[in-house]
């Protein structure tokens, strides 16, 4: 075919004048690496903040005693929450599908026989396994009966449960808490641990009420818990938790809050951190080296089409039409950028791969950017090769040849 | 074959108009070696020009194998040009970093059905011309004699009807041109129709009838009784240069 012939002449002028051709690259390449990057970077960070909110719960709000921002845990020895803070937000605010309360103790001995151990202690209520999604993995959760009679019940972590009765099975069996004999109905699903390291199941599970009067003797709680029915829906329910608990605790901001709110949007934005900074920075320099690179492409292209101007005219001379030699500069305008695209691409994964390995910048590579590259790469090409082109397509024979 | 009839040519520039042909008649006939003379500024690189189809006149009429190259548009000129025209230039117009034979094969890259055997086409040329032995060279790497041979092979490679050199030897001492001349009368005993634009008397009498321009217009159409052997010359001058 006619075209793959010019083409190919193209890629032999190409070839013939290795480094004019890599100056024209040059701005596609660093274009497409940047591209290649922030791809990878985007869909790592998205990864990262996915895997964060499905562990703190994609519908969920933490209400903790204690201020400070973050995810802190509550703070123990504040005394400000109270069930009635909780009272007033089932009451008050719309859109809630589960609220529950927690009395957290994060320390205590455990004993059961002649083991014994150290174990966080949740005072929670029935509501606890749907608030948090985690139920239990064999025999039977804390009941409402047991909230209300204050039971000396609980539930136990899969590896508390190692630790203390190793591969036989606690339900039915009994452990003390302090001095406080417990009866083990359930043993929870196993959650693993957290990011920081925290054993998530290194836990029990007690009656709310057994907590907070037999083992703590306190009248506050650590943190309530808060399942939205729509996620879209958490930010303003946050905000209207905030300005409750600010009236009901005499709060003017700012005035420091005794309490902390945390979102499961607040928990992405966190976990986006510097990576949307990044994001930014490496778009910018993208559009821009694409643009420079595409205008030095152009300008190249002309010097070259006013260099060769004998050549076209040769060309015409032995017959190639004005298309022909149009298609001669676009095809050589449109190699660059796709083979500019390919380095680019490659530097771009090998970029990532550094970054993933000497930062804590999550990357995922995947084939979208190389699908962006191209496209990006053959709009830069047409767009920059066209006027070139149409130059040298536009010359006429017998000028060219004199 | 070919007809010109009142052929005029006037360049425009702003209000300024220049005519350089006015009136320029002719024919040539198939397998004819004309040579079209005239000193600078008579017209004669226009007349090429015409006669190659890279430029249109501004009036009269020029029939190539019966048909009007006036009324032609771009493309179709182009294709004349490819399948029926031959071009050797003074300054011999070869692509510096393409080999002889990819110098030679450019013009079938234009063909509507390119030649299955395109390569031993172009290597055939080449030996045409005596530069078997030189086609992977680059034109930096040969004499112009040499490189004057290449734009010839690649004239001949799409077996033009005619052959048409501007100053074929104006860039080459006289050893080389009469090389070159030598090659067309060979080419010219073969049949093909060869018009070659000079200035210079000595080697438009290599031809077989002399056209001679003259402010526009044909002054004189004479055909050469006794055309010179370009052969001979060739060996004359390549024997004096040895004794030299």
């Amino acid at each position: 075919m006619r075209i793959l012939r010019i083409a190919k002449e193209s890629a032999r002028a190409l070839a013939a004048h290795k480094v004019r051709t890599f100056l024209m690259m040059a701005g596609t390449i660093v274009g497409i690496a940047a591209l290649t990057v922030i791809m990878a970077v985007g869909k790592g960070t998205e990864k990262k903040v996915m895997k964060r909110v499905n562990a703190f719960g994609t519908h969920a709000i933490m209400i903790t005693a204690g201020g400070g921002k973050g995810m802190s845990p509550p703070q123990e020895g504040i005394t400000t929450l109270r069930l009635e803070d909780l009272e007033a937000i089932r009451n008050q605010v719309s859109g809630i599908q589960v609220l529950t309360p927690g009395v957290m103790k994060r320390s205590a001995p455990i004993k059961a026989g002649a083991s014994q151990t150290q174990a966080v202690v949740f005072a929670v209520e029935p509501e606890w396994y749907d608030a948090w999604d985690w139920y239990i993995q064999s025999g039977d959760p804390i009941s409402d009966e047991d909230v209300s009679t204050m039971a000396r019940t609980c539930n136990l972590g899969t590896s508390l449960t190692r630790t203390l009765f190793g591969d036989t099975s606690p339900i039915g069996e009994y452990i003390q808490i302090g001095n406080t004999r417990f009866l083990v109905k359930g043993v929870l699903e196993g959650k693993g641990t957290s990011p920081m390291g925290t054993d998530f199941d290194n836990r029990v599970l007690i009656p709310l009420t057994t907590g907070m009067r037999r083992l703590l003797n306190q009248d506050y709680i650590s943190y309530i818990r808060v399942k939205v029915k729509d996620p879209k829906d958490l930010t303003e329910i946050g905000d209207k938790v905030r300005e409750i608990l600010h009236k009901r605790h005499h709060i003017t901001p700012p005035q420091e809050d005794d309490f902390a709110i945390v979102t499961a949007a607040d928990v992405a934005k966190m976990a986006r951190g510097v990576s949307r900074t990044l994001t930014y920075l490496l778009s910018a320099l993208a559009g821009l080296s694409l643009l420079v690179g595409g205008i030095v492409l152009m300008n190249i292209l002309l010097i070259s089409v006013g260099e060769r101007t004998k050549e076209i005219g040769l060309r015409r001379a032995v017959g190639a039409r004005r298309r022909d030699i149009f298609m001669q500069f676009l095809t050589e305008s449109l190699a660059v950028t796709i083979s500019g695209m390919a380095l680019g691409s490659a530097l771009g994964w090998i970029a990532g791969v550094i970054l993933a390995k000497v930062t804590q910048i999550p990357v995922v590579i995947s084939w979208q950017p190389f699908a962006l590259a191209l496209a990006f790469a053959l709009v830069v090409g047409v767009f920059f090769g066209v006027q070139p082109a149409r130059r040298a397509a536009g010359l006429r024979p017998v000028e060219a040849l004199r | 074959m070919i007809q010109l009839e009142q052929i005029d040519k006037t360049y425009t520039s702003g209000t300024v108009q220049t005519p350089v042909l006015k009136g320029v008649s002719f024919t040539i006939n198939a397998g004819e070696f004309v040579a079209i003379m005239g000193a600078s500024g008579t017209g004669k690189s226009t007349l090429m020009n015409i006669l190659g189809c890279l430029d249109k006149p501004t009036g009269g009429h020029y029939r190539l194998d019966d048909t009007d190259m006036v009324n032609l548009d771009d493309d179709a000129l182009s294709h004349v040009r490819n399948g029926k025209i031959g071009f050797v230039f003074q300054q011999f117009h070869l692509l510096d970093r393409a080999t002889a034979l990819r110098n030679v094969m450019l013009p079938l890259i234009y063909t509507d059905e390119y030649p299955q055997d395109a390569r031993q086409r172009a290597e055939r040329a080449l030996a045409a011309v005596g530069l078997a032995d030189r086609m992977s060279y680059k034109p930096s790497q040969l004499s112009g004699g040499q490189q004057q041979r290449i734009a010839i092979a690649r004239a001949l490679v799409t077996n033009p009807a005619i052959l048409l050199a501007d100053e074929p030897t104006g860039n080459l001492d006289s050893t080389s041109g009469a090389e070159v001349m030598a090659i067309f009368q060979r080419l010219h005993r073969d049949g093909r129709t060869i018009i070659v634009v000079t200035h210079d008397r000595a080697i438009a009498e290599h031809a077989n009838r002399i056209i001679v321009l003259k402010d526009g217009t044909v002054a004189e159409d004479q055909p050469v009784a006794h055309p010179r052997d370009a052969e001979a010359e060739a060996i004359a001058l390549a024997e004096k240069e040895v004794a030299q």
